[in-house]
């Protein structure tokens, strides 16, 4: 009985186990359509094999992909370790002085907040804009920290931001109206309560006038009982008439 | 020897070992060197992210290739499915995409009808010739990697050589 090609497929694989292997070889070795096919077979298999991608077709992406990874994956975790190294190479004056100079920074804005927190709804924010490294940290010793607050109180603000600038931080104090949230901010719970449409003016649950552009023109405004737009004072801004109450 | 695949010396190593040949596992499903080196690298992210252990950098092979095998197979199906769609709007003439270079390299016409027989194959006889022939794997590995068993793999071997050898006897190719 002659061979079939499940078997003698399987021969060429070398995945024939024994005794069959032996008795497969034995056949071939005497029966001439057997071998023939079995030529046949490998020949199909050495144009399988010979039609793979070659080592040239696949160097290049596999450099490429490589060097890709290295760069975003690979080195990127490096630089993790090395910057968390640094952080840590820190001496502990110099965290002195990092901690000083945010305590200094957080002591100053609650003076000038206090001060000036003002009954029109405006409050007065010191804006401090400096990049904190090694080169303007100034050093300062625990024990100063204290006066320093204590003291700070007796400065006026022009003095605090003289003494700020000498020092060689960049302050920028500005003076602004309180910024609401945004309406997509708030959500459901902001809602237009009137518009006034000759002006685009737009009053909302939050008491803000804004314009057409939405820009706040006013703050602390209210719709009173009589459809009104009255503004914190008591004094009417638009009237009844002017008003279109949104429901 | 333990494999962390998230670990950079291993995955270096199982990177130079495994890459040429989930390449061509990719490259001989999709038969696009462009796209089977986007998946190869997808494949070789995700291993590199998830950190993953194996016993040994053969089963860090094997995992590769079956992600390979799944996203080459997956494009193949989107691919086929986008141009069933695309076929009712407009038959141009075909391009044979064995026979223009995506490489400088000009194939051998034996090589371009090898490769155009192997892609018409049935998905399930190209994936076991493509492990066979191109990963070098043998019928436990690619039962392993396909989940099926062993008998069913040399059944599928077997028939996806008969295929190959009824379309390579239409192209009248002269096999070497």
């Amino acid at each position: 009985m002659c061979l079939d090609d499940q078997i003698l497929n399987t021969y060429l694989d070398n995945e024939l186990t024994e005794p069959w292997k032996s008795q497969v070889e034995e056949h071939l070795s005497y029966c001439p359509s057997c071998r023939t096919r079995y030529q046949n077979l490998l020949k199909i298999r050495s144009a399988v094999q010979a039609a793979a991608l070659t080592d040239e077709e696949i160097q290049p992406r596999q450099d490429r992909v490589l060097s890709m990874i290295e760069k975003n994956y690979l080195s990127k975790n490096k630089g993790k370790k090395s910057f968390l190294k640094r952080t840590f190479k820190l001496s502990a004056p110099q965290l002195i002085g990092v901690a000083a100079a945010f305590v200094v920074v957080f002591v100053g804005s609650w003076a000038v907040f206090g001060n000036n927190g003002s009954s029109d709804g405006t409050i007065l924010l010191p804006d401090v804009n400096t990049t904190i490294d090694l080169n303007n940290i100034t050093q300062t010793r625990s024990s100063d920290n204290n006066t320093t607050s204590k003291s700070l109180e007796n400065y006026t603000t022009e003095e605090i931001l003289k003494n700020l600038d000498a020092r060689g931080y960049d302050v920028d104090i500005r003076l602004k109206s309180i910024q609401p949230l945004s309406l997509d901010r708030i959500g459901s719970e902001v809602k237009v309560i009137a518009v006034v449409e000759d002006k685009g003016i737009t009053i909302t649950s939050d008491g803000l006038a804004r314009d057409a552009e939405g820009t706040i023109v006013a703050t602390g405004v209210i719709l009173d009982d009589q459809n009104r737009i009255v503004a914190s004072d008591g004094t009417v801004i638009f009237t009844a008439d002017e008003t279109k109450v949104v429901e | 020897m333990e494999i962390r695949s998230g670990d950079e010396i291993a995955f270096r190593q199982v990177y130079n070992a495994v890459f040429p040949v989930v390449m061509k596992v990719a490259y001989h499903v999709t038969y696009n060197q462009d796209v089977a080196e986007d998946i190869c690298q997808d494949a070789f992210i995700r291993f590199y992210d998830k950190d993953m252990s194996f016993p040994s950098l053969d089963d860090a092979k094997f995992w590769l290739i079956r992600v390979v095998k799944n996203l080459a197979i997956n494009h193949v199906k989107k691919k086929m499915r986008e141009s069933a769609s695309l076929e009712k709007v407009m038959r141009g003439p075909q391009v044979n995409p064995f026979k223009d270079g995506a490489s400088e390299l000009i194939l051998k016409e034996s090589t371009a009808a090898v490769r155009k027989a192997v892609s018409e194959l049935p998905e399930i006889y190209k994936t076991v010739i493509v492990l066979r022939e191109y990963a070098g794997l043998n019928y436990k590995e690619i039962a392993g990697v396909l989940k099926i068993s062993e008998s069913n793999v040399k059944v599928r071997v077997h028939r996806a050589r008969k295929e190959l050898e009824a379309k390579l006897d239409r192209e009248e190719v002269n096999v070497p």
